[in-house]
């Protein structure tokens, strides 16, 4: 007989594909072989996590054929089992193991459409925040503005992406023309992904606001952010930028930072704490 | 404490019908894990708690399990318990989680000694975290281990005096556990103690023909099937009337049917007095 751990441990193995001969030799067979036994939990586990992956990743699936995808989610749940049981945060070492997997090795923007699938995913079920009161702004003094430090929504994030990744999504929704066609040549995208009225949205930004917001999400301040949108573009402008985040409620959080000996070289204070 | 009333399984694609028609079922039975995350999932489900009971119905804990308890895990279902506040509060006599990796699978564990240790210590840990007493479900099993010298039944009522945890009693994995082991769902039942069962779950099977045998499989993807009403029926008698789940999963219908069989449940869910048995018999 064999310790529980020893037990549990042959049996994970046994249902991720791995041999199911030491578990195997600790089951009744009750009338049925029990490796077949063993097969009906493991054709479970693959079944659902399978599905779970099909709900995450639609257009993927589309783009490769369903089929298809069932034969790479095999390989993928062998190799990156779930870590914990909420299976909406499942999945997100898939685009790069796209990118890795031979068969897609012709389709070059595979791993760049499955990252929007997942941002699209992460902003779905990201964490709530109040977004902060617009009038906040106008209480601060305007040398301190460009020392602001911004939190942005838990939904926000920025993609990047040398495929038209955005219109290969859009021509394979549901709705799309069928007979639509992307380019490849079409040129990439620079997108923002967030969630807007409970639904997970995405947009096509220009190159110096998507440097100015990349460097409000790396937290950097105000001040280092404009410089970032202006050498991307030069006529970027900070009052418009600022203007679009607040219109979109995507900004949760303010702090003004002083340069400090201690506390990693800055002193932050909230502006206005969101209740 | 809901009672004498049947609720059913709430899920995704139902939800909004749900919320437009409020269908007038005793209580809402949700899968934990589908709102331990932010957006509209936990903000809706919020909305319908305002009025309506829920009851919130983890997967995913391993309570049978050897890995140290997730604990983190815990921490965020506290979180939804704290927010939700529901009448009633599951999880499952199973594992799923080994070596690190989720599973996502109710696996069968041996019942012995050393088990019934360590996973009575771990719904008192999870009890003591939630500040409430906790409901545990027997699972649907497909294999028994050569070793495991105690039965299902008398290991949950074990479990239920040594931590004063109630036993929610999936009536359709008794059947289904019973028939694959080619043992007596109705002896199952009469070892149960009267009075540690909480909740009562019904759902639909299907069955596979393999190797010359039949192996039925706990899909919930159909409507609960004769056999299981009978023993329903039973559990009744011996249990009295109790919060009643019909849980629907695979292949959903539409709300109508799952309702129905929601209807059909609340009709045997009140024991028979043996008077009237002999009228109903007449």
């Amino acid at each position: 007989m064999s310790s529980p751990r020893e037990l549990e441990r042959d049996l994970a193995a046994a249902l991720l594909g791995g041999s199911a001969e030491a578990v195997v030799a600790e089951i009744q067979g009750d009338g049925f072989d029990p490796a077949a036994r063993v097969a009906i939990y493991r054709n479970h586990v693959f079944t659902t996590l399978t599905d779970a992956l099909e709900a995450i990743y639609p257009v993927v699936v589309r783009l490769v054929d369903r089929r298809f995808f069932g034969y790479l989610a095999d390989g993928f749940i062998r190799e990156h089992p779930p870590a914990g049981p909420c299976l909406f945060e499942y999945g997100e070492a898939l685009p790069d193991f796209l990118a890795e997997f031979p068969a897609c090795r012709d389709l070059a923007y595979l791993r760049d459409v499955a990252r929007l699938e997942w941002a699209l995913n992460e902003a779905l079920h990201a964490e709530d925040a109040v977004t902060l009161d617009p009038r906040w702004l106008a209480a601060v003094p305007p040398d301190e503005v460009g020392r602001l430090t911004l939190r942005l929504h838990p939904s926000f994030s920025l993609l990047e992406s040398p495929w038209p990744i955005d219109r290969i999504w859009r021509a394979n929704q549901p709705d799309a023309d069928p007979d639509a066609t992307v380019s490849l040549d079409e040129g990439g995208a620079c997108l923002e992904v967030y969630r807007l009225d409970d639904r997970p949205v995405f947009r096509v930004i220009a190159p110096g606001a998507y440097a100015f917001r990349r460097a409000l999400v790396d937290g950097r301040d105000l001040g280092s952010a404009v410089t970032a949108g202006r050498s991307a573009d030069p006529t970027f402008d900070l009052t418009d930028a600022l203007r679009e985040l607040l219109d979109d409620g995507l900004i949760v959080g303010a702090s003004a930072c002083t340069p400090s000996a201690t506390q990693g070289g800055l002193r932050c204070t909230p502006i206005q704490r969101p209740c | 404490m809901i009672a004498r009333d049947v609720g059913i399984g709430l899920r995704a694609p139902h939800v909004a019908e749900v919320m437009a028609t409020r269908p007038a079922v005793a209580f809402f039975e949700v899968h934990t894990e589908n709102y331990l995350g932010g957006g509209p999932a936990v903000a809706t489900l919020e909305r319908l708690r305002r009025d309506a009971v829920i009851s919130l119905h983890g997967v995913g804990l391993s309570l049978g399990g050897g890995d140290p308890l997730d604990r983190r895990h815990l921490s965020r279902i506290k979180s939804l318990v704290d927010r939700i506040q529901p009448a009633l509060c599951s999880e499952h006599l199973a594992w799923s989680v080994g070596g690190g990796a989720y599973l996502n699978h109710l696996l069968p564990l041996p019942y012995d000694r050393p088990r019934l240790e360590e996973t009575s210590r771990r719904i008192e840990q999870v009890q003591e975290t939630l500040g409430r007493t906790i409901l545990i479900e027997n699972p649907a099993r497909y294999l028994r281990f050569r070793h495991s010298p105690i039965s299902e039944p008398e290991f949950l009522g074990e479990l239920s005096r040594r931590t004063g945890c109630g036993i929610l009693l999936d009536v359709n994995n008794v059947y289904v556990s019973s028939r694959n082991f080619d043992e007596d769902p109705l002896a199952y039942l009469h070892t149960i103690p009267v009075g540690a069962v909480g909740e009562v779950h019904l759902a639909g099977h299907t069955a596979n023909e393999a190797a010359g045998r039949t192996i039925l499989i706990d899909d919930h993807g159909s409507r609960v099937s004769e056999s299981v009403w009978d023993l329903y029926r039973v559990t009744v008698d011996r249990f009295g009337t109790l919060p009643t789940l019909v849980e629907w999963d695979t292949n959903l219908p539409e709300l109508a049917v799952l309702l129905a069989e929601a209807a059909q449940a609340e009709r045997l869910s009140h024991p028979i007095r043996s008077s009237e048995r002999h009228v109903v018999a007449a």
